[in-house]
């Protein structure tokens, strides 16, 4: 450890000790507070397990709005993400349209439910469209990225056969990149199952519409059944996720290596 | 009227496909690659470049399908300047059957859809994009897995093969290009002597089946002499040495008969 890794964890704490007055950071209340946690925390443990069937159609529900958005989503950004790779398409194209899809994750996805409930009404569709929002900028980036980082030579051999442009991206492009695509699309469906079950809240459908009423109401032993739902789904989509990781997404070796470099087509 | 075929096909052969005048190239303006190199490759010929890494010798593989330009003299494919602006070149870039040193397959895809890149210039842009091949592509297809010597893999993921199978593939999918002449880049150079041989043997096969011109990139003076009917040697981008080879006979064309041994012992000085 030299002096100037010291100096510089000092200015960190010195900063999160500044920002914190500056933000009313009060770790007295926290401890005040403490024995609050401890009355939901036992009202929580009075289940009342009659509500489960309920939490469970509200959570399949919430799993069906999360499906359908991460698949529409991943399908407009495919076409997408070719247009906003830089090795494929013109600095006139992909400039917007980067800027166009950073914009969609500058904002969580309950803020675009807030947004669509005033456009389509209350209820899951407007939840939906949230969601696919959200999954177009996320997954779009995350392809436009793995398309820039293919292999060079395939595209290089095949130009040289005299393919299309549509041939080379049928052919050379997607495959190249989809390994990466499987693994991509099974986090994005991952994260926006957590997503999903929040957009109640804002009126967006799902399992969220009962857990933050149930929370107005203090009715924290119903609140407590309805997180357990979620956490079960949540825990055998993580596993579900993992084993279809496991036998689909190949080890196959790629360069890893960022390189841009103009693809002539 | 065979006979007649064959003289034909022995007029076409004595026209060159490849003419290189003076060519010299370079990647980055300042360091020349090729400096100077002047060679001409006669249809049916079984041509070997050789040289060490760095010699340029790909560079003249990428002059030769339009993959770049000299930056001085003149290059000449079937009498056509091959570039890809070039609009009647276009037409006969897709019968030239280039093999990349990387050999430029992709690793996710069936052996038979990665061959079948090489047919894609005669399928129209709706079949080619769902995968519809007409059936004489298949047929065509598993003839050329069956002359390369792999037709039980047809739908094995490139990944899955061996460095051998691999380079079986690459071919198989030069010569679903049905093509004039064949480019390969030190195609056998990372792989053992047992199974480079392999290789060549059935590029050798598929060359004489079908009447093909072969220009070859080796690292292997000995592999070249023993496949090649004439052998241009590269140093430092320029052109050195050219032999002909007829059986255990070695011509060089500035000063006469060589032996073997003197052709080896000259390469390894140079």
């Amino acid at each position: 450890m030299n002096p100037k890794n010291n100096l510089l964890i000092g200015v960190i704490i010195a900063v999160v000790i500044v920002t914190s007055f500056d933000v009313g950071v009060e770790p007295i209340a926290f401890f005040e507070g403490l024995p609050n946690l401890g009355i939901v925390a036992k009202e929580m443990t009075e289940f009342e397990l009659e509500h489960w069937e309920t939490a469970f159609w509200s959570m399949l529900e919430t799993i069906e709005m999360a499906f359908i958005g991460t698949i529409a989503g991943v399908a407009i950004s495919l076409p997408l993400s070719l247009f906003a790779a830089r090795n494929l398409s013109s600095k006139f194209v992909y400039v917007p349209l980067r800027a166009l899809l950073a914009a969609t994750r500058t904002f969580p996805s309950i803020l675009w439910a807030i947004l669509f409930v005033i456009v389509v009404g209350l209820g899951p569709f407007a939840g939906i469209l949230a969601i696919t929002l959200y999954t177009v900028g996320f997954i779009s980036k995350l392809q436009y990225e793995s398309i820039e980082a293919i292999d060079f030579d395939p595209v290089e051999a095949t130009t040289a056969i005299g393919l299309s442009k549509l041939q080379l991206i049928r052919y050379v492009i997607i495959p190249e990149s989809a390994p990466h695509l499987l693994s991509q699309i099974l986090y994005m469906f991952d994260y926006n199952v957590r997503q999903t079950s929040i957009l109640g809240i804002v009126g967006a459908g799902g399992i969220g519409f009962y857990i933050i009423n149930y929370i107005k109401f203090f009715e924290y032993g119903k609140v407590a059944v309805f997180m357990l739902v979620v956490l079960a789904a949540v825990l055998v989509i993580d596993w579900a996720s993992v084993k279809i990781r496991d036998k689909y997404i190949m080890k196959a070796q790629h360069g890893t290596q960022l390189k841009i470099k103009k693809l002539t087509l | 009227m065979k006979e007649q075929k064959i003289s034909s096909y022995s007029s076409i052969s004595t026209l060159s496909i490849v003419q290189m005048r003076g060519v010299s190239a370079s990647y980055d303006s300042k360091n020349l690659v090729l400096k100077d190199v002047t060679l001409n490759v006669q249809r049916g010929t079984n041509y070997a470049i050789v040289g060490v890494s760095g010699s340029g010798k790909s560079t003249l593989l990428k002059l030769m399908n339009g993959m770049m330009s000299p930056s001085k003299g003149i290059v000449l494919y079937n009498y056509q300047k091959p570039s890809l602006k070039n609009k009647s070149f276009k037409k006969s870039i897709s019968k030239i059957g280039y093999i990349p040193q990387t050999l430029g397959l992709v690793k996710n895809m069936s052996v038979m859809d990665n061959i079948m890149i090489g047919a894609l210039p005669r399928i129209n842009g709706f079949n080619s994009f769902f995968k519809i091949y007409p059936e004489e592509e298949i047929k065509k297809a598993h003839d050329v897995l069956k002359l390369v010597g792999i037709d039980g893999k047809a739908d094995r993921k490139v990944y899955m093969l061996s460095g051998g199978e691999k380079r079986r593939v690459a071919i198989a999918r030069a010569l679903m290009q049905k093509p004039d002449i064949l480019l390969a880049d030190e195609i056998v150079s990372e792989l053992d002597s047992v199974t480079a041989r392999e290789v060549m043997d059935v590029i050798h096969d598929a060359q004489k089946q079908l009447n093909l011109t072969a220009i070859m990139i080796h690292h292997d003076m000995n592999l070249a002499l023993e496949y090649a009917n004439r052998v241009a040697v590269i140093k430092e981008g320029e052109k050195i040495l050219e032999i002909g080879v007829e059986g255990e006979r070695i011509v060089d064309f500035q000063t006469g008969d060589l032996t073997q041994e003197e052709i080896l012992e000259m390469y390894n000085e140079s």
